[in-house]
C-alpha cells in the first residue's frame, strides 16, 4: 500500500454468455509505484485490455467483477458507481487508446478536447483551459500548437493524433496512465517518438504508466518492470532487465524467442505452437501446458500459484520450482 | 445550437461552401426554399387586397390586371390569400419541426444512450403511435381539442416525434460504440455533457437533413388537415384550404385550386431538393472532405 499508486490484488473478471459465466481475468495481482512504467504482456485474448478496462471501469454491461481489489491511491474502485468514478476518471488515472484514428471526436477541434478534461476537472474557463491545452499541445511536441489547437482530428497525422490523445491524458494530471497499445496503428518512427515522448513525461510529472502491448520491443524499450499475462493469469512478473535475460516461465521463453534479433541471423523464428485457448476450455492444470515443451506430468493436473522464484520474481510454473521431476 | 452550428460551418464554412454551389440540388433548392421563406416573412406587404375583403361584385374573376390569380367564390383576392397562406403553411410547419426536433431528438437520445427500462419505455411508447395512420391519429386530436391553427401544430407533432427518435435512437447505437466516447467517459465526462457535446454535434446533419425533407411533408400533412375541413379555420387561409374550396369548381374556375397547389408543390420540391441536396453535401463518402 504504501506509495503504490495502484495496487491490484486477486482480480477476477466473470464475462455473461449464453453458456454462463465465462472467467477472462483469474486473479491478477500487481502494483504501480508512482513514476514506474510495468509493462502488461501477452496474446490477444490473454486479458491484457479487459484489465485496464477494469481499473478505468469501462467494462461492458455484461461483465462482472467477480473477486479481488483494485486500489488507486490507498482509494478502493470495485463497488464504486458511475458517480463516484467520474471524478477520479481523467483526473486520478487517464488513458490512452489504441485507436488515434477513432479515439478523438470527430466534429471537435482537438484544441477543445484537450481543455475539456480541464474544464472537467480543474473547474476553468473553457479560454483558460484552451491555452493550457496550447501548453500541453506545446509539451507534447505539436508544432504551431496554437493554430493546430484550432484543427480538426482529420486534419492531423496519425502520430499527431496520437500525441493530441496523450496531451488529453495528460491534462489532468493524473497519478496513473493507462496506455493500451499507443503506438500499435503507428509507424515504426512515430512510435519511437511517442514512446520517447511519454518516457520525457513520466520523467517530468512522476506519474505511473501501466504500458499494455504485444510487443515485446515497446516492452524493452519503456517498461521497468514487466508482467507477462496467459490466458487470464499472470504467469511472470520480473524486472524488465532480468525477464529480458533470464526468462523464468517457458512461455515468457518462448515469446522472447519469437522476436526476430539483429544479432543473431537465424533462418525462421521460433513459433509457439498452438493458439491462445478460449476461456470456454482452459487446461486444468496449467493453462500454457498443453503448449509447453517442457510440461511436467503434475502441469496436467495441478494449477500453480504465482509464486516468489528470486527476489523480486513471481513465477506461475512448477518447472521453475522443481525441474529434477520427470518430463511428460 | 446555434454555436455549435456555428463551429461546424465555420470550419467547413469554404469547403462546403463551393460543394454547396457544384449541387444543383442544393442550389435550386435553397432558391425556392428562400423564395417561399421570403414570401412566408414578407408576402403581406405586397398584397394587393386585404386576404379576407369580401367583395361581392367582383366572384369568380378570373385571373387578370386587376386580381393577378382571380377572385373566389366570395371575391377575395386569390392571390393575397396565397401570400397570406404561405405564412400560415410556414408557421406551422416550423412549430411542428421546433416541437418534434426538442422531444424526438432528446427521448432518441436517451433511448439511445442509456438503453434500459428509459429506451423500453420510450420506444414502446414510439411503436405505439407508429400504430396508427398519421392521418388518422391527427384527426382523432382534432376531434378531441377541436379544430384551429393549434390543434393543427399539436396533432402534426404527435405524430411526427416518434420518427426523429427512432431515427436519433439509431444514430446514438451506433455513434455510442465509437472510441472517442469510452475516450470522454474514460476523461471523467458527465453523461449530459457526453450528449450534448459529443453526441449531437455528429448527428446533427442526417438531422438537419431530416428536417428539409419533413417540412414538405409537414406542408402537404398541414394541407390535408385543412384539406379536410379540421385544420385552419376561416377566414385564415391555408394553401390546403384554397385547394379544398377551388376543387368544387375545379372545371368552370380552375385558378382557384390551381394556384395554390402550384404554390404548394413549389414549396415541397423545394425543401425536398435542399434535403436531399443537403444529405449529399454531408455524406462524407460523397468526394473530399
Amino acid at each position: 500500500m504504501s506509495g503504490s499508486v495502484l495496487n491490484i490484488s486477486g482480480l477476477s473478471v466473470d464475462f455473461a454468455t449464453l453458456r454462463g459465466p465465462l472467467r477472462v481475468l483469474d486473479g491478477v495481482d500487481f502494483s504501480l509505484e508512482e513514476g514506474e512504467i510495468l509493462g502488461l504482456v501477452g496474446e490477444s485474448g490473454s486479458g491484457k485490455s479487459v484489465s485496464a478496462m477494469t481499473v478505468m471501469g469501462l467494462l461492458p454491461d455484461t461483465a462482472r467483477i467477480a473477486a479481488g481489489s483494485i486500489r488507486l491511491g490507498g482509494r478502493e474502485l470495485v463497488g464504486l458507481g458511475r458517480k463516484a468514478m467520474r471524478p477520479l476518471r481523467g483526473r486520478d488515472m487517464a488513458m490512452i487508446f489504441q485507436e488515434p484514428m477513432t479515439s478523438l471526436n470527430p466534429v471537435l477541434t482537438v484544441g477543445f478536447q484537450i481543455a475539456e478534461t480541464r474544464m472537467l476537472h480543474f473547474g476553468e474557463s473553457e479560454p483558460a483551459a484552451m491555452r493550457k491545452a496550447v501548453e500541453m499541445m506545446e509539451a507534447v511536441g505539436i508544432p504551431d500548437p496554437a493554430a493546430r489547437a484550432l484543427d480538426y482530428p482529420h486534419q492531423l497525422s496519425g502520430g499527431m493524433r496520437q500525441r493530441i490523445m496523450i496531451a488529453i491524458a495528460m491534462a489532468g494530471e493524473p497519478r496513473l496512465l493507462i496506455a493500451d497499445e499507443p503506438t500499435t496503428a503507428l509507424d515504426v518512427t512515430i512510435q519511437a517518438q511517442i514512446l520517447d515522448l511519454m518516457l520525457d513525461l513520466r520523467d517530468r510529472t512522476g506519474t505511473a504508466i501501466l504500458m499494455i502491448t504485444h510487443d515485446m520491443g515497446v516492452i524493452a524499450q519503456m517498461a521497468d518492470r514487466v508482467a507477462v499475462m496467459y490466458a487470464g493469469q499472470i504467469v511472470e512478473q520480473a524486472g524488465a532487465d532480468d525477464l529480458f535475460d533470464h526468462p523464468a516461465h517457458p512461455y515468457t521463453n518462448r515469446l522472447l524467442q519469437s522476436i526476430p534479433s539483429a544479432r543473431h541471423r537465424v533462418d525462421r523464428l521460433k513459433i509457439i505452437p498452438g493458439t491462445t485457448p478460449s476461456p470456454r476450455d482452459f487446461a486444468l492444470g496449467c493453462r500454457f501446458q498443453p503448449r509447453c515443451e517442457d510440461a511436467l506430468t503434475r502441469c496436467l493436473s495441478e494449477a500453480q500459484v504465482l509464486a516468489q522464484y528470486a527476489p523480486d520474481r513471481l513465477v506461475r510454473c512448477w518447472r521453475c520450482f522443481e525441474p529434477a521431476e520427470g518430463v511428460v | 445550437m446555434a454555436g455549435l452550428f456555428s463551429r461546424l460551418s465555420a470550419a467547413w464554412h469554404s469547403d462546403l461552401a463551393l460543394r454547396f454551389r457544384r449541387n444543383r440540388n442544393a442550389m435550386i433548392g435553397s432558391i425556392l426554399v428562400s423564395l417561399v421563406l421570403f414570401v412566408a416573412l414578407f408576402g403581406g406587404l405586397f398584397a394587393p387586397y386585404e386576404y379576407d375583403r369580401i367583395n361581392m361584385a367582383v366572384i369568380w374573376e378570373p385571373p387578370g390586371a386587376e386580381f393577378l390569380m382571380g377572385t373566389d367564390a366570395l371575391g377575395r383576392d386569390v392571390f393575397s390569400r396565397i401570400l397570406i397562406g404561405a405564412r400560415i403553411s410556414m408557421l406551422v410547419a416550423a412549430s411542428v419541426l421546433a416541437i418534434t426536433f426538442v422531444i424526438g431528438v432528446t427521448l432518441g437520445m436517451i433511448a439511445g444512450y442509456f438503453g434500459g427500462w428509459a429506451d423500453t419505455l420510450i420506444m414502446r411508447t414510439v411503436d405505439i403511435i407508429f400504430a396508427f395512420p398519421e392521418l388518422i391519429l391527427a384527426i382523432l386530436v382534432a376531434a378531441v381539442i377541436g379544430t384551429g391553427t393549434g390543434t393543427v401544430i399539436v396533432a402534426l407533432s404527435l405524430v411526427w416525434w416518434p420518427g426523429i427518435a427512432r431515427l436519433t435512437r439509431s444514430l446514438v447505437l451506433s455513434l455510442r460504440e465509437e472510441m472517442y466516447i469510452d475516450a470522454a467517459i474514460s476523461s471523467g465526462t458527465h453523461p449530459a455533457r457526453i450528449l450534448l457535446r459529443h453526441l449531437l454535434p455528429n448527428i446533427a446533419s442526417p438531422l438537419i437533413v431530416r428536417a428539409s425533407v419533413g417540412v414538405g411533408f409537414i406542408v402537404m400533412a398541414e394541407a390535408t388537415l385543412s384539406f379536410l375541413g379540421i385544420g385552419v379555420q376561416e377566414p385564415t387561409p391555408t394553401w390546403g384550404g384554397m385547394i379544398r374550396d377551388g376543387l368544387d369548381s375545379l372545371r368552370t374556375d380552375p385558378h382557384l385550386a390551381l394556384y395554390s397547389s402550384l404554390a404548394l408543390g413549389i414549396t415541397i420540391i423545394g425543401f425536398n431538393m435542399l434535403g436531399d441536396g443537403l444529405r449529399d453535401l454531408f455524406d462524407p463518402k460523397m468526394g473530399e472532405r
